[in-house]
């Protein structure tokens, strides 16, 4: 899943950073109110972890004109101010969510992937579909009940298939849901780490659309 | 002034009391006078017409001597040609037995006495009267003048205790809503239904309460945004420690030590800084000024950043020309070295690698100035008015910083009557980097110690303020 982050100070940034890659989200970062909208207007990301203290244009403001615009992607408040009123600005400005700094990343990765769930209407935290089990908060897999291991970017590309099982996507969505802007692209990279899925899960389990993506399929039933 | 305090009540009716017993017996006396001299014509005319309707009546026989004395106590005497007294009304009465013609008053063992003769044909007629008998009158008269006044005094008194009562009474209102109130309601008092010689006392109150409020609410506000502030740093901490625990191996390890090295110098740095301000809050510490040599002060400034400034390739110096005299300014010494310390630290904090940052020293009539000029980005002319704000950091600032630094410096300029100024920043040099910035200049002026066109001082050396004007002005 990629992330947006919008926070000004820039140890809390990069510690953020650095702490939800490790977690396998791929993470961008900006650092004022103005680059954080010209980064959703890409709809590239899933989530927006929004600092409500931003210099050129206030992190209520950034929310207020996303959730005009009519974006519904999931959004985290992420600020020091933790007077009850202003949960409350921020929470009826459209914000999903609300953490008070200082936090701990467990919770912020826990509270994203919640999130993250919730916008897919699921309740249930384990990604299950023709016998693949996910759980994204200990980045499990497991094949009828076997575990298997992955790789963090196998894992990011099942996660993003599985989250809406039957939808194709293309290349270019997958290898934004892999890179953030920093991150190299590899070449490839995409049709490398599918390989890698299909040999590891079955090679019916991922089915190529030709000319336009991949989706996740249910496995075929044994012939009668 | 007096610091006894007085009942209005008490003075008042004092006074009034003592002005209306003035005015009883003011008025007492007049009537008196009056009262006198009224009875003085009337009684005469009285004695005159006795004495006419005397004359050829047969005396001896209509009024029998021995009559004792009427209420009006008159003496009729009737002498005949020869001076031989024919009548007397009353023989135990002791006046005269000659008399002249006409009114004339006489003193006698009884008292003085009015007393008319007139020649009647062959009789001389004398009617008399004593005089107490007009003095009664008269006095009577102004006893029922002043006894009305005198009845009326502890009726205007009582009076006097109910309007002041009355009057008072929004006052003890005033008491009661006060003493009720706590430390955090500082409402305006109400204006309205209160005598008009109140309404000063309680506009000046209400200006103080207006003044405390303001001052209160700033303090809030700041205890807001330094909450809002220390949160800042400390939650960059907070997620380097957790970083720090995930590590996996050694080396990440050291690095996230690292970084939470650097953040815990940030806090501290922040911490420090907010109790610097605190500490130049008006009012809170008073340090004695004293004379502070500004040229020593900033050499140590820059003795003590040559290092910090030479890692980050800025080039701190002190422009000063060949054998400056030293320059003092009356001030406080470790708040003069903080106000250095935060323009040189922002200086050498936004100047980027490969410029310069000077320190300057002047004096001239206006005083001492202290200008602190680089080749960073310097501050727009928009910005210029905000960044003395606490926390106020330019947008686009990347540079590690509290926000405080400015506030800080114009909070110690202030209180040694300083004034700032922010200008331009050094001129270009060939030695400069390609695209560097405007630069900024701060000046810093403290005020002159003398009046200006006079600097240079021919008092005794022994004066001690002369004395320090004249080391002030030694490099002039």
């Amino acid at each position: 899943m990629r992330l947006l982050l919008a926070e000004d100070d820039r140890m809390i940034g990069a510690s953020i950073q650095k702490g939800l890659r490790q977690d396998g989200f791929t993470i961008d970062w900006v650092q004022d109110g103005r680059a954080a909208e010209l980064a959703l207007s890409d709809h590239v990301h899933d989530l927006l972890l929004l600092d409500l203290g931003l210099p050129r244009k206030e992190g209520i403001e950034v929310l207020t004109a996303m959730r005009k615009r009519g974006d519904a992607r999931p959004v985290l408040i992420l600020t020091a101010r933790d007077a009850v009123a202003d949960r409350v600005a921020g929470l009826d400005a459209g914000a999903d969510d609300y953490l008070v700094k200082p936090f701990a990343l467990d919770e912020l990765a826990a509270r994203i992937r919640a999130l993250l769930r919730r916008q897919t209407g699921r309740a249930d935290p384990v990604l299950a579909y023709g016998g693949i089990e996910l759980r994204p908060a200990t980045r499990e897999t497991r094949v009828r009940g076997e575990p298997v291991a992955l790789s963090a970017r196998e894992f990011a590309l099942l996660e993003a298939l599985m989250a809406r099982p039957g939808a194709v996507l293309s290349r270019t969505q997958l290898e934004e849901k892999l890179y953030g802007w920093q991150d190299e692209v590899e070449s490839n990279a995409v049709e490398v780490h599918l390989h890698g899925l299909r040999r590891k899960l079955g090679s019916d389990v991922i089915r190529n659309v030709r000319g336009v993506g991949w989706m996740i399929a249910r496995p075929r039933e044994a012939p009668p | 002034m007096t610091t006894r305090s007085f009942s209005l009540r008490t003075v008042l009716i004092g006074w009034l009391v003592l002005g209306l017993l003035v005015a009883g017996i003011a008025a007492a006396l007049a009537t008196y006078h009056r009262a006198r001299e009224e009875a003085n014509v009337l009684f005469d005319y009285q004695l005159q017409q006795m004495a006419a309707s005397l004359t050829g009546m047969p005396l001896a026989a209509s009024m029998p001597p021995g009559t004792p004395p009427g209420a009006d106590a008159l003496v009729v005497q009737v002498w005949d040609r020869n001076g031989v007294q024919v009548y007397l009304s009353q023989p135990q009465s002791r006046l005269p037995q000659r008399a002249q013609l006409g009114f004339n008053t006489i003193a006698t063992e009884t008292g003085e006495w009015r007393v008319f003769s007139m020649l009647a044909g062959e009789q001389v007629v004398q009617v008399a009267q004593p005089m107490s008998v007009r003095r009664a009158l008269a006095t009577s008269m102004a006893l029922r003048t002043i006894l009305p006044l005198l009845a009326v005094v502890p009726l205007l008194a009582l009076l006097v205790w109910i309007t002041i009562s009355g009057g008072l009474r929004p006052l003890d209102r005033l008491a009661a809503m006060l003493s009720r109130r706590t430390p955090r309601e500082l409402e305006p008092l109400p204006e309205s239904g209160l005598p008009t010689e109140v309404t000063p006392l309680v506009r000046a109150l209400n200006g103080l309460l207006g003044r405390l409020e303001e001052a209160r609410n700033a303090q809030r506000t700041f205890i807001a945004d330094a909450a809002h502030e220390l949160r800042t740093p400390l939650t960059a901490v907070d997620l380097q420690a957790q970083l720090a625990q995930r590590a996996a191996n050694e080396q990440e390890r050291a690095a996230a030590f690292a970084e939470l090295a650097q953040g815990l110098e940030r806090a501290t740095h922040l911490v420090e800084q907010l109790l610097t301000l605190a500490r130049e809050e008006p009012g809170v510490t008073e340090r004695p000024m004293a004379l502070v040599d500004v040229t020593a002060l900033v050499q140590e400034v820059i003795a003590e950043r040559a290092s910090l400034a030479m890692a980050r390739g800025v080039d701190l110096g002190f422009a000063t020309q060949e054998a400056a005299q030293p320059v003092t300014v009356e001030g406080d010494r470790a708040g003069l070295y903080t106000l250095l310390a935060n323009l040189v630290d922002n200086a050498v904090r936004y100047t980027p690698s490969g410029g310069r940052v000077d320190v300057a020293v002047a004096t001239d009539a206006h005083g001492a100035s202290l200008i602190v000029r680089d080749t960073g980005p310097g501050i727009p002319e928009e910005e210029r008015p905000r960044v003395f704000d606490r926390f106020y950091r330019a947008p686009g600032t990347t540079a590690p910083g509290s926000g405080l630094g400015l506030a800080i410096v114009k909070r110690i300029a202030e209180r040694h009557g300083a004034s700032i100024e922010l200008g331009p920043g050094l001129p270009p040099a060939p030695s400069d980097p390609p695209g560097r910035g405007p630069g900024l200049g701060v000046t810093v002026r403290f005020p002159p110690r003398s009046a200006p066109g006079q600097p240079r001082l021919t008092t005794s050396r022994s004066d001690p303020i002369e004395g320090r004007d004249r080391e002030l002005f030694a490099s002039h």
